[in-house]
């Protein structure tokens, strides 16, 4: 029985959740990437499961501009963690809130 | 012809560049070399000029000699042009060669000053200011030169700026030579809207542009302006003209400044109070003669003002006792007796006077100068007196001023003041206007008046006893104060108060014997039987109005006034010279009114500063205070508050952003997905 396109959108939409939770919720700015990359592997699913089912490839273009984005965007953001560690001596996203109006 | 009237321009000026910018780092020595040299090379200039114009005659006399070009603008072509005519001629040797002299005489008067460079470098400013006045080639050059001089005389009255009421006196002279200066601008802008230039050459000379198209032309240049622009406009300008005059002058009713300027330093009395700044609203008069002459009405403003003037400032200077302010009052009447020749048509009447007039008057200040000098700051003739033994020079000085100044054969003044009453006689009796009459009476009236105030200030000053303090001369103050001298300089005090009193030195006493000579001699060169200078100026001020000479009127006029300045000199021999002079307050109500000055200023201050002022007051509390400040605090204070609900948006907090992104981007799906 082929499965049906419904069900991987659920798990997308599932995963895309838990992602996006993990980004509200979580203190550590590493678990908070870790949750950014499963909301982009979340549409990641979404995108392969209408390129097999409309037997297009554009859905896969676009995976892996987004493995590729997600990649840079990973690599800049522990950048940016590593010089906030050292200058403050802590990556507790809820002490970095000097742009507080 | 030799023009040399740029360079007259430019060495005052370099000399106030030089030493305004460098004086402070400069020696004395130096700085009075600059000072005076710049002066003596422009008077140098001046005098090659005027030589040069001797030698040729008639129209080629005066030249025009365009520098550069500084405004262009539709129809307005503004040229930096001189005019070197016998007019400009005249008032340039005035100001220079007075001017010189007056600097000379500042090198001994301001010798212990502190800020000697910055003396030196405003007088320098003042005479270029001055000489562009005189010989600007159209009326906004004048303008320039005209708001220059009042600028250089703002910061000279103001000099010794910690005293408060020097600068207030030099606030208020400020404030009502730029009423003049307004005038002067208006008067400017209504010349060129109606003629569309404002160049002497086209306007107030020969020119037969204003000429009625094809209709036969006057010959006369005040008939074509007239016929140009027409009565009314020209009597407009003139008037406005007249009141840059009158303010520069110290006429009435804009005399209020002259007296209180007495608060600058003597040799700025002398120089810009009395010889020459002053002297720009006759300049101006005769420079214009053409459009006054255009709007004979407002020759008859120049009379009435010139009249009540010359009366208004002599009786005022009968009870004045500060001895500079006598002085001041004096200049105002002379300045008033050139208007009145003038407004008869005497313009080189006016003129000569001027020239007589800055002899004797610079000589007058300077001897009161010394006087003060010696006298370690001492302006009150009531505690004078005696003086004659302790300075002969100054005296003899003053005796020969006073003269002139009392206008007593042969003295200068006596020729000029004789040429302006002849002018209105003469005007009296060919127009057989009653009111010509009153004004050669007020004329008269003001001989006789000059002749007491001058003598009363001689006597009290150098006659009699001596009647005030012990003098401790300048500098002398630290050596007297010191234990050693201290018992010398007691024992001398009981003896002689006067005792240390010394006679001007070389630097001052040189000027003042020169300004004595010309004093004496100067007036020959306008004399009935041989009036030259009358003939040299009409290119440039037109034929005088003059009794014939030798009638009976003409030496009635003069036995006239000669007996009424001795009249005045008599009294006041009688009242002060023969006797001790007594100064007691007295209950006469006329003499009252004379110390208030008739109460002008009092008036002024009640009907025109303190309304001002309040009015000022009120716009600073209550409409910049509570209207504009509040309605500026109001829009901040609108905008805080707004931004302070706004703000706790903002926390800074990262899963908040997040959050708000996130909404945001479930809210968009929403409305695609509701979408009907």
């Amino acid at each position: 029985m082929p499965v049906p396109v419904s069900a991987y959108l659920t798990v997308s939409a599932i995963l895309f959740t838990i992602g996006t939770l993990g980004v509200i919720v979580r203190r550590n700015p590493l678990v908070m990437f870790m949750s950014i990359e499963l909301m982009l592997n979340a549409v990641n699913l979404s995108f392969m499961a209408f390129a097999h089912f409309l037997n297009s490839v554009d859905g896969w273009m676009f995976i892996f501009l987004v493995l590729t984005v997600a990649a840079a965007e990973v690599v800049v953001g522990l950048a940016i963690i590593v010089s906030i560690f050292r200058s403050r001596h802590s990556i507790n996203v809820d002490e970095l809130n000097t742009l507080k109006g | 012809m030799l023009n040399l009237t740029p360079l007259i321009l430019l060495f005052p000026l370099i000399g106030f560049v030089l030493l305004g910018l460098f004086g402070k780092r400069l020696p004395k020595a130096l700085i009075s070399l600059i000072g005076c040299g710049v002066v003596l090379l422009a008077f140098a200039c001046a005098v090659a000029d005027f030589v040069s114009m001797l030698g040729v005659s008639g129209a080629a006399q005066s030249s025009n000699i365009t520098i550069f070009n500084w405004v262009t603008s539709g129809g307005l072509t503004i040229d930096f042009t001189l005019l070197s005519d016998p007019l400009s001629a005249v008032m340039l040797l005035i100001v220079t060669g007075v001017g010189f002299l007056i600097h000379v005489y500042s090198i001994g008067y301001m010798a212990d000053d502190d800020g000697y460079w910055r003396f030196f470098s405003f007088l320098n400013l003042f005479i270029f200011a001055m000489t562009l006045l005189v010989a600007a080639g159209n009326f906004l050059f004048l303008l320039v030169g005209w708001a220059g001089v009042g600028l250089a005389s703002f910061l000279l009255i103001g000099y010794w700026y910690t005293r408060p009421s020097a600068v207030a006196a030099a606030r208020k002279a400020f404030v009502v030579n730029v009423i003049g200066d307004f005038g002067l601008m208006l008067a400017i802008f209504l010349l060129f809207k109606t003629f569309g230039t404002l160049n002497y050459s086209e306007l107030l000379y020969n020119s037969q542009r204003w000429c009625p198209r094809g209709l036969e032309c006057s010959f006369d240049q005040a008939a074509r302006l007239a016929g140009f622009a027409g009565q009314s406009t020209m009597l407009a300008i003139a008037l406005l003209l007249l009141v840059a005059a009158v303010a520069k002058s110290a006429q009435l009713p804009l005399h209020v400044w002259l007296p209180d300027a007495m608060e600058g330093p003597t040799p700025v009395s002398a120089l810009i109070h009395a010889a020459t700044m002053v002297t720009a609203g006759v300049y101006l008069v005769a420079r214009a003669h053409s459009i006054f002459q255009a709007a004979p009405a407002s020759l008859a403003v120049v009379a009435v003002i010139g009249g009540a003037s010359a009366l208004f400032a002599a009786t005022i200077a009968c009870v004045q006792t500060d001895i500079k302010r006598v002085l001041a009052y004096s200049t105002m009447s002379q300045l008033a007796y050139m208007f009145m020749g003038e407004a008869a048509g005497g313009f080189s009447g006016g003129i000569f006077h001027l020239t007589t007039h800055a002899y004797f008057k610079a000589l007058l200040f300077m001897a009161a100068g010394a006087v003060i000098h010696a006298l370690a700051g001492e302006q009150d003739m009531r505690k004078m007196g005696g003086l004659r033994h302790k300075l002969p020079l100054t005296f003899w000085c003053f005796v020969v001023g006073g003269l002139a100044l009392a206008a007593v054969f042969p003295f200068d003044g006596f020729w000029s003041k004789d040429t302006i009453l002849s002018s209105v006689l003469e005007r009296a009796t060919t127009s057989g206007d009653f009111g010509w009459y009153v004004l050669y009476a007020a004329g008269i009236l003001t001989a006789a008046l000059t002749g007491f105030y001058t003598f009363r200030l001689i006597f009290a000053v150098f006659l009699g006893e001596y009647r005030g303090p012990e003098i401790v001369p300048h500098g002398a103050e630290h050596a007297a104060s010191a234990p050693a001298s201290r018992p010398n300089g007691r024992n001398a005090a009981r003896r002689d108060p006067l005792a240390r009193v010394r006679e001007v030195g070389a630097a001052m006493a040189v000027p003042m014997l020169i300004l004595a000579a010309l004093s004496i001699i100067g007036g020959f060169y306008d004399t009935p039987i041989k009036p030259w200078l009358n003939e040299f100026l009409v290119p440039s001020t037109g034929p005088a109005v003059e009794l014939p000479n030798g009638s009976g009127l003409f030496w009635f006029s003069i036995v006239l006034s000669l007996a009424a300045a001795l009249l005045g000199i008599g009294i006041a021999w009688a009242r002060y010279g023969s006797r001790q002079p007594r100064f007691a307050p007295s209950r006469n109500p006329f003499v009252i009114l004379l110390e208030h000055r008739y109460y002008v200023d009092d008036l002024y201050d009640r009907a025109i500063v303190r309304p001002i002022v309040a009015l000022g007051r009120w716009l600073r509390r209550d409409v910049e205070g509570v209207a504009l400040d509040g309605g500026t605090r109001g829009v901040g204070g609108l905008i805080g508050g707004a931004s302070k609900g706004l703000r706790a948006l903002q926390t800074g907090y990262v899963r908040n952003y997040a959050l708000a992104i996130f909404t945001g981007a479930v809210l968009i799906v929403l409305y695609y997905v509701i979408r009907p």
